[in-house]
Protein backbone atom coordinates (compact mmCIF):
# COMPACT_ATOMS: atom_id res chain seq x y z
CA UNK A 1 0.00 0.00 0.00
CA UNK A 2 1.18 3.81 -0.99
CA UNK A 3 2.59 5.26 2.27
CA UNK A 4 0.21 7.91 4.24
CA UNK A 5 1.05 10.32 6.18
CA UNK A 6 -0.20 10.66 9.74
CA UNK A 7 -1.99 14.35 8.30
CA UNK A 8 -3.59 12.57 5.55
CA UNK A 9 -4.82 10.06 8.59
CA UNK A 10 -6.28 12.69 10.44
CA UNK A 11 -8.00 14.24 7.27
CA UNK A 12 -9.65 10.64 6.83
CA UNK A 13 -10.25 10.64 10.28
CA UNK A 14 -12.71 13.30 9.71
CA UNK A 15 -14.86 12.07 7.36
CA UNK A 16 -16.00 9.40 9.75
CA UNK A 17 -18.12 11.89 11.69
CA UNK A 18 -20.30 11.01 8.81
CA UNK A 19 -21.24 7.74 10.56
CA UNK A 20 -24.25 8.65 12.15
CA UNK A 21 -27.14 6.25 13.61
CA UNK A 22 -30.38 5.49 11.88
CA UNK A 23 -32.90 9.03 12.48
CA UNK A 24 -36.20 6.46 13.41
CA UNK A 25 -34.08 4.64 15.49
CA UNK A 26 -32.93 7.58 17.74
CA UNK A 27 -36.22 8.79 17.92
CA UNK A 28 -37.43 5.40 18.67
CA UNK A 29 -34.87 4.99 21.56
CA UNK A 30 -35.87 8.02 22.87
CA UNK A 31 -39.34 7.75 22.97
CA UNK A 32 -38.52 4.44 24.94
CA UNK A 33 -36.33 6.01 27.66
CA UNK A 34 -38.00 9.08 28.27
CA UNK A 35 -41.28 8.18 29.87
CA UNK A 36 -43.15 11.27 29.21
CA UNK A 37 -42.39 10.76 25.66
CA UNK A 38 -43.20 7.09 25.90
CA UNK A 39 -46.71 8.04 27.40
CA UNK A 40 -46.71 9.99 24.09
CA UNK A 41 -46.09 7.75 21.99
CA UNK A 42 -48.00 4.75 23.42
CA UNK A 43 -51.42 7.34 24.10
CA UNK A 44 -52.55 6.48 20.74
CA UNK A 45 -52.43 3.26 20.37
CA UNK A 46 -54.19 2.97 23.89
CA UNK A 47 -57.04 5.10 21.93
CA UNK A 48 -57.67 2.68 18.95
CA UNK A 49 -57.58 0.08 21.48
CA UNK A 50 -61.36 -1.64 21.40
CA UNK A 51 -61.43 -2.39 25.26
CA UNK A 52 -60.64 1.15 25.54
CA UNK A 53 -63.42 2.28 22.79
CA UNK A 54 -66.05 -0.16 24.83
CA UNK A 55 -64.94 1.63 28.34
CA UNK A 56 -65.49 5.12 26.97
CA UNK A 57 -68.72 4.39 24.97
CA UNK A 58 -70.38 2.69 27.98
CA UNK A 59 -68.46 3.98 31.58
CA UNK A 60 -69.76 7.20 31.00
CA UNK A 61 -72.91 5.95 30.20
CA UNK A 62 -73.46 3.75 33.22
CA UNK A 63 -73.07 7.27 35.18
CA UNK A 64 -76.06 8.35 33.44
CA UNK A 65 -78.27 5.52 33.80
CA UNK A 66 -77.61 5.35 37.63
CA UNK A 67 -77.72 9.22 37.89
CA UNK A 68 -80.96 8.43 35.92
CA UNK A 69 -82.20 5.74 38.30
CA UNK A 70 -81.51 7.78 41.29
CA UNK A 71 -83.49 10.72 39.85
CA UNK A 72 -86.44 9.09 38.72
CA UNK A 73 -86.40 7.44 42.37
CA UNK A 74 -86.55 10.77 44.09
CA UNK A 75 -89.27 12.29 41.93
CA UNK A 76 -90.93 9.45 42.10
CA UNK A 77 -90.85 9.84 45.89
CA UNK A 78 -91.68 13.20 46.23
CA UNK A 79 -94.35 12.85 43.36
CA UNK A 80 -95.72 9.89 45.62
CA UNK A 81 -95.48 11.97 48.63
CA UNK A 82 -97.19 14.74 47.29
CA UNK A 83 -100.01 12.61 47.06
CA UNK A 84 -100.10 11.31 50.66
CA UNK A 85 -102.03 13.15 53.68
CA UNK A 86 -101.37 13.29 57.16
CA UNK A 87 -101.04 9.95 58.63
CA UNK A 88 -99.01 8.14 55.64
CA UNK A 89 -96.10 6.75 55.75
CA UNK A 90 -94.52 9.37 53.09
CA UNK A 91 -96.36 12.52 54.54
CA UNK A 92 -93.00 13.69 56.08
CA UNK A 93 -91.37 13.89 52.47
CA UNK A 94 -94.15 16.08 51.40
CA UNK A 95 -93.59 18.45 54.75
CA UNK A 96 -90.17 17.85 53.38
CA UNK A 97 -91.05 19.18 49.83
CA UNK A 98 -92.87 21.92 51.11
CA UNK A 99 -90.39 23.66 54.08
CA UNK A 100 -87.97 23.22 50.72
CA UNK A 101 -90.01 24.78 48.22
CA UNK A 102 -91.15 27.66 50.73
CA UNK A 103 -87.32 28.50 51.49
CA UNK A 104 -86.82 28.43 47.61
CA UNK A 105 -89.55 30.38 46.90
CA UNK A 106 -88.51 33.16 50.22
CA UNK A 107 -91.53 32.03 52.09
CA UNK A 108 -90.11 32.07 55.47
CA UNK A 109 -91.60 32.68 59.18
CA UNK A 110 -95.22 33.88 59.15
CA UNK A 111 -95.39 33.41 55.70
CA UNK A 112 -93.96 29.67 55.51
CA UNK A 113 -96.87 28.88 58.44
CA UNK A 114 -99.86 30.13 56.96
CA UNK A 115 -98.95 28.42 53.70
CA UNK A 116 -98.70 25.76 55.73
CA UNK A 117 -101.63 25.55 57.50
CA UNK A 118 -103.28 26.27 54.41
CA UNK A 119 -101.99 23.20 52.53
CA UNK A 120 -103.10 21.49 56.49
CA UNK A 121 -106.50 22.15 56.25
CA UNK A 122 -106.62 20.94 52.86
CA UNK A 123 -105.31 17.80 53.44
CA UNK A 124 -108.10 17.27 56.25
CA UNK A 125 -110.56 18.35 53.81
CA UNK A 126 -109.26 15.60 51.57
CA UNK A 127 -109.47 13.36 54.47
CA UNK A 128 -113.05 13.95 55.63
CA UNK A 129 -114.11 13.81 51.71
CA UNK A 130 -112.68 10.32 51.14
CA UNK A 131 -114.15 9.07 54.29
CA UNK A 132 -110.29 8.36 55.90
CA UNK A 133 -111.31 8.63 59.29
CA UNK A 134 -107.54 7.13 60.48
CA UNK A 135 -105.95 9.65 58.92
CA UNK A 136 -108.21 12.52 60.69
CA UNK A 137 -106.61 12.57 64.03
CA UNK A 138 -103.18 13.03 62.21
CA UNK A 139 -104.76 16.05 60.12
CA UNK A 140 -105.83 17.50 63.36
CA UNK A 141 -102.79 17.42 65.05
CA UNK A 142 -101.20 18.98 62.11
CA UNK A 143 -103.47 22.13 62.08
CA UNK A 144 -103.42 22.06 65.74
CA UNK A 145 -99.32 22.47 65.74
CA UNK A 146 -99.94 25.23 62.61
CA UNK A 147 -102.27 27.30 64.50
CA UNK A 148 -100.10 27.54 67.67
CA UNK A 149 -97.42 28.57 65.48
CA UNK A 150 -99.24 30.85 63.82
CA UNK A 151 -100.77 32.29 67.48
CA UNK A 152 -97.12 33.09 68.60
CA UNK A 153 -95.99 34.30 65.17
CA UNK A 154 -98.99 36.89 65.54
CA UNK A 155 -98.32 37.58 68.74
CA UNK A 156 -94.66 38.17 67.79
CA UNK A 157 -95.66 40.64 65.02
CA UNK A 158 -98.29 42.67 67.19
CA UNK A 159 -100.79 43.78 64.21
CA UNK A 160 -98.99 42.04 61.87
CA UNK A 161 -99.50 42.16 58.35
CA UNK A 162 -103.05 42.90 56.86
CA UNK A 163 -102.96 40.44 54.04
CA UNK A 164 -101.46 37.87 56.19
CA UNK A 165 -103.95 37.95 58.19
CA UNK A 166 -106.78 38.09 55.77
CA UNK A 167 -105.18 34.79 54.19
CA UNK A 168 -105.53 33.24 57.62
CA UNK A 169 -109.13 34.09 58.10
CA UNK A 170 -109.53 32.74 54.67
CA UNK A 171 -108.07 29.35 55.73
CA UNK A 172 -109.86 29.60 58.73
CA UNK A 173 -113.03 30.03 56.52
CA UNK A 174 -112.12 26.65 54.46
CA UNK A 175 -111.68 25.05 58.10
CA UNK A 176 -114.69 25.88 59.69
CA UNK A 177 -116.74 24.23 55.90
CA UNK A 178 -114.84 21.10 56.26
CA UNK A 179 -117.83 18.65 57.26
CA UNK A 180 -117.69 16.31 59.96
CA UNK A 181 -114.95 18.49 61.69
CA UNK A 182 -115.06 21.16 64.10
CA UNK A 183 -112.17 22.21 65.50
CA UNK A 184 -113.57 25.22 67.83
CA UNK A 185 -113.07 23.52 70.68
CA UNK A 186 -109.64 22.93 70.43
CA UNK A 187 -107.77 26.10 72.14
CA UNK A 188 -104.77 25.91 69.83
CA UNK A 189 -107.62 26.86 66.96
CA UNK A 190 -109.74 29.05 69.11
CA UNK A 191 -106.72 31.28 70.09
CA UNK A 192 -106.10 31.64 66.46
CA UNK A 193 -109.61 32.34 65.82
CA UNK A 194 -109.24 35.14 68.35
CA UNK A 195 -106.55 36.64 67.47
CA UNK A 196 -107.52 37.17 63.82
CA UNK A 197 -111.14 38.37 64.99
CA UNK A 198 -109.23 40.35 67.20
CA UNK A 199 -106.85 41.74 64.50
CA UNK A 200 -109.74 42.16 62.15
CA UNK A 201 -111.66 44.16 64.37
CA UNK A 202 -108.78 46.64 64.66
CA UNK A 203 -108.48 47.28 61.69
CA UNK A 204 -112.25 47.75 60.66
CA UNK A 205 -112.39 50.58 63.62
CA UNK A 206 -110.13 52.25 61.70
CA UNK A 207 -111.36 51.58 58.23
CA UNK A 208 -113.90 54.12 57.00
CA UNK A 209 -117.36 52.01 57.17
CA UNK A 210 -120.88 52.02 55.55
CA UNK A 211 -123.43 52.40 58.02
CA UNK A 212 -124.79 48.82 57.73
CA UNK A 213 -120.90 47.79 57.68
CA UNK A 214 -120.80 49.73 61.18
CA UNK A 215 -124.18 47.61 62.22
CA UNK A 216 -122.32 44.24 61.30
CA UNK A 217 -118.87 45.59 63.10
CA UNK A 218 -121.08 45.79 66.13
CA UNK A 219 -122.41 42.76 66.21
CA UNK A 220 -118.75 40.74 65.14
CA UNK A 221 -117.81 42.76 68.47
CA UNK A 222 -120.34 41.49 70.61
CA UNK A 223 -119.72 37.68 69.45
CA UNK A 224 -116.10 38.33 70.17
CA UNK A 225 -117.03 39.29 73.62
CA UNK A 226 -118.91 36.22 73.51
CA UNK A 227 -115.82 33.90 72.94
CA UNK A 228 -118.32 33.12 69.41
CA UNK A 229 -115.01 33.68 67.33
CA UNK A 230 -116.50 31.46 64.27
CA UNK A 231 -119.43 33.63 63.82
CA UNK A 232 -117.67 36.77 64.44
CA UNK A 233 -115.04 35.99 61.97
CA UNK A 234 -117.89 34.57 59.26
CA UNK A 235 -119.79 38.87 59.64
CA UNK A 236 -115.56 40.06 59.36
CA UNK A 237 -115.98 37.93 56.32
CA UNK A 238 -119.13 39.63 54.89
CA UNK A 239 -117.83 43.34 55.62
CA UNK A 240 -114.60 42.50 54.13
CA UNK A 241 -116.32 41.06 51.10
CA UNK B 1 -41.32 17.55 31.20
CA UNK B 2 -39.78 17.80 34.49
CA UNK B 3 -35.59 18.76 34.68
CA UNK B 4 -34.59 15.53 34.97
CA UNK B 5 -35.95 14.59 31.66
CA UNK B 6 -35.23 17.97 30.10
CA UNK B 7 -32.06 17.42 30.67
CA UNK B 8 -31.42 14.10 30.52
CA UNK B 9 -33.26 14.69 26.23
CA UNK B 10 -30.93 17.64 25.80
CA UNK B 11 -28.39 15.32 26.57
CA UNK B 12 -29.49 12.70 24.06
CA UNK B 13 -29.93 14.66 21.31
CA UNK B 14 -26.26 15.78 21.60
CA UNK B 15 -24.63 12.79 22.26
CA UNK B 16 -26.88 10.19 20.89
CA UNK B 17 -24.52 10.61 16.96
CA UNK B 18 -21.16 10.33 18.83
CA UNK B 19 -21.97 7.56 21.47
CA UNK B 20 -23.14 5.50 18.67
CA UNK B 21 -19.82 6.59 16.06
CA UNK B 22 -18.23 5.29 19.48
CA UNK B 23 -18.99 2.41 19.88
CA UNK B 24 -20.14 1.49 15.93
CA UNK B 25 -16.19 1.93 15.55
CA UNK B 26 -15.40 -0.20 17.85
CA UNK B 27 -17.75 -3.19 17.16
CA UNK B 28 -17.87 -2.16 13.42
CA UNK B 29 -21.95 -3.36 13.14
CA UNK B 30 -24.91 -1.39 12.93
CA UNK B 31 -26.98 -4.11 14.61
CA UNK B 32 -24.46 -4.43 17.69
CA UNK B 33 -23.72 -0.60 17.92
CA UNK B 34 -27.75 0.00 18.29
CA UNK B 35 -27.92 -2.88 20.88
CA UNK B 36 -24.81 -1.60 23.15
CA UNK B 37 -26.10 2.62 22.45
CA UNK B 38 -29.50 2.02 23.83
CA UNK B 39 -28.48 -0.07 26.86
CA UNK B 40 -25.58 3.00 26.98
CA UNK B 41 -28.35 5.41 26.98
CA UNK B 42 -30.78 3.54 29.34
CA UNK B 43 -28.79 2.96 31.90
CA UNK B 44 -27.42 6.72 31.48
CA UNK B 45 -31.07 7.32 32.39
CA UNK B 46 -31.60 5.25 35.01
CA UNK B 47 -28.36 6.56 36.96
CA UNK B 48 -29.64 9.90 36.42
CA UNK B 49 -32.86 8.74 37.78
CA UNK B 50 -31.01 7.34 41.14
CA UNK B 51 -28.40 9.33 41.82
CA UNK B 52 -28.54 11.35 45.06
CA UNK B 53 -26.06 14.01 43.43
CA UNK B 54 -25.96 15.46 39.85
CA UNK B 55 -23.41 13.99 37.71
CA UNK B 56 -21.44 16.80 36.72
CA UNK B 57 -20.36 15.72 33.48
CA UNK B 58 -22.82 13.54 31.68
CA UNK B 59 -21.28 13.12 28.64
CA UNK B 60 -18.66 11.60 29.93
CA UNK B 61 -20.65 9.42 32.07
CA UNK B 62 -22.35 7.99 28.91
CA UNK B 63 -18.89 7.39 27.47
CA UNK B 64 -17.80 5.42 30.81
CA UNK B 65 -21.00 3.55 30.36
CA UNK B 66 -19.94 2.97 26.61
CA UNK B 67 -16.65 1.77 26.61
CA UNK B 68 -17.51 -0.53 29.64
CA UNK B 69 -20.20 -2.02 27.50
CA UNK B 70 -17.90 -2.47 24.16
CA UNK B 71 -15.66 -4.25 26.64
CA UNK B 72 -18.46 -6.65 28.08
CA UNK B 73 -19.56 -6.96 24.90
CA UNK B 74 -16.60 -8.45 23.16
CA UNK B 75 -15.73 -9.98 27.11
CA UNK B 76 -18.99 -12.62 26.22
CA UNK B 77 -18.48 -12.77 22.41
CA UNK B 78 -14.92 -13.64 22.63
CA UNK B 79 -12.88 -10.77 20.89
CA UNK B 80 -12.43 -11.75 17.44
CA UNK B 81 -11.22 -8.48 15.10
CA UNK B 82 -13.63 -9.30 12.25
CA UNK B 83 -12.36 -6.96 9.31
CA UNK B 84 -16.21 -6.00 8.27
CA UNK B 85 -17.53 -4.16 5.03
CA UNK B 86 -20.63 -4.38 6.37
CA UNK B 87 -22.99 -1.73 4.33
CA UNK B 88 -23.58 1.71 5.82
CA UNK B 89 -24.61 4.73 4.19
CA UNK B 90 -21.52 6.34 4.61
CA UNK B 91 -19.36 3.80 2.57
CA UNK B 92 -19.64 4.56 -1.00
CA UNK B 93 -20.92 1.70 -2.83
CA UNK B 94 -18.13 0.09 -4.50
CA UNK B 95 -19.91 -1.14 -7.23
CA UNK B 96 -20.59 2.79 -8.51
CA UNK B 97 -17.92 2.17 -11.13
CA UNK B 98 -16.70 5.84 -9.77
CA UNK B 99 -12.68 5.38 -9.36
CA UNK B 100 -12.58 8.09 -7.06
CA UNK B 101 -15.29 6.94 -5.18
CA UNK B 102 -14.19 3.56 -5.02
CA UNK B 103 -10.43 4.80 -3.60
CA UNK B 104 -12.24 6.99 -1.02
CA UNK B 105 -14.93 4.23 -0.05
CA UNK B 106 -11.92 1.49 0.11
CA UNK B 107 -9.55 4.32 2.10
CA UNK B 108 -12.45 4.97 5.20
CA UNK B 109 -12.99 0.99 4.88
CA UNK B 110 -9.36 0.31 5.92
CA UNK B 111 -8.99 3.13 8.12
CA UNK B 112 -12.58 1.43 9.77
CA UNK B 113 -10.91 -1.78 9.89
CA UNK B 114 -7.66 -0.48 11.22
CA UNK B 115 -9.20 1.64 13.96
CA UNK B 116 -10.27 -1.80 14.96
CA UNK B 117 -7.16 -3.13 15.39
CA UNK B 118 -6.13 -0.69 17.80
CA UNK B 119 -5.55 -0.84 21.46
CA UNK B 120 -8.74 0.53 23.00
CA UNK B 121 -6.84 3.20 24.66
CA UNK B 122 -5.92 4.55 21.56
CA UNK B 123 -9.35 3.57 20.18
CA UNK B 124 -11.03 6.21 22.54
CA UNK B 125 -8.35 9.50 22.65
CA UNK B 126 -8.44 9.11 18.67
CA UNK B 127 -12.37 8.79 18.49
CA UNK B 128 -12.63 11.67 21.19
CA UNK B 129 -10.44 14.29 19.87
CA UNK B 130 -10.00 13.90 15.75
CA UNK B 131 -14.04 12.87 15.49
CA UNK B 132 -16.14 14.63 18.42
CA UNK B 133 -13.68 17.43 18.53
CA UNK B 134 -13.07 17.04 22.14
CA UNK B 135 -10.07 18.86 23.53
CA UNK B 136 -6.94 16.93 25.15
CA UNK B 137 -8.01 18.71 28.56
CA UNK B 138 -11.29 17.02 28.48
CA UNK B 139 -9.93 13.94 27.13
CA UNK B 140 -7.86 13.67 30.13
CA UNK B 141 -10.31 14.52 33.18
CA UNK B 142 -12.34 12.01 31.16
CA UNK B 143 -9.59 9.00 31.46
CA UNK B 144 -8.48 10.30 34.83
CA UNK B 145 -4.78 11.18 33.50
CA UNK B 146 -2.49 14.17 32.81
CA UNK B 147 -2.91 15.96 29.36
CA UNK B 148 0.34 15.52 28.99
CA UNK B 149 0.14 11.12 28.60
CA UNK B 150 -3.12 11.60 26.50
CA UNK B 151 -0.38 13.73 23.89
CA UNK B 152 1.63 10.90 23.69
CA UNK B 153 -1.07 8.10 23.47
CA UNK B 154 -2.86 10.37 20.79
CA UNK B 155 0.55 10.36 19.21
CA UNK B 156 0.96 6.99 19.49
CA UNK B 157 -2.27 6.09 18.26
CA UNK B 158 -1.62 7.83 15.32
CA UNK B 159 1.33 6.26 14.35
CA UNK B 160 0.05 2.63 15.00
CA UNK B 161 -2.88 3.06 12.78
CA UNK B 162 -0.74 4.65 10.12
CA UNK B 163 1.24 1.05 10.38
CA UNK B 164 -1.69 -1.09 10.38
CA UNK B 165 -3.05 0.78 7.35
CA UNK B 166 0.24 0.69 5.75
CA UNK B 167 0.49 -2.82 6.45
CA UNK B 168 -2.89 -3.97 4.98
Amino acid sequence: MAKITQKQITEQLKTLKDIKPRKEWAVLLKSQILPEQQLQATIPAQKISFLDILSSVFAPKKLVYSLAVVLFLIIGVFGFASQTVPGDLLFPVKKIAEQSQAALTGQIGIRQNVVTLNNRINDLAQVAKQGRTDNIPSAISEITADASALVKDLQNNAVGNKQTIKEIAASLKTLADVPGTDLTANQDVKNLYQTVVQSQIADLQEATLTDEQKATLSEVEELYNQAKYVEALEKILLINN
Amino acid sequence: MDNLQEQFSNIYDEYIDKIYRFVYLKVNSQEIAEDITSKVFTKGWEALQGSQEDIKNLGAFLYQIARNAVVDHYRSKGRTNVVSVESSPEIADPNTGIHEKAVLSADISNLKNAIQKLRQEYQDVIIWHYLDDMPIASIAELLGKPAGTVRVMLHRGIKDLKDIIQES
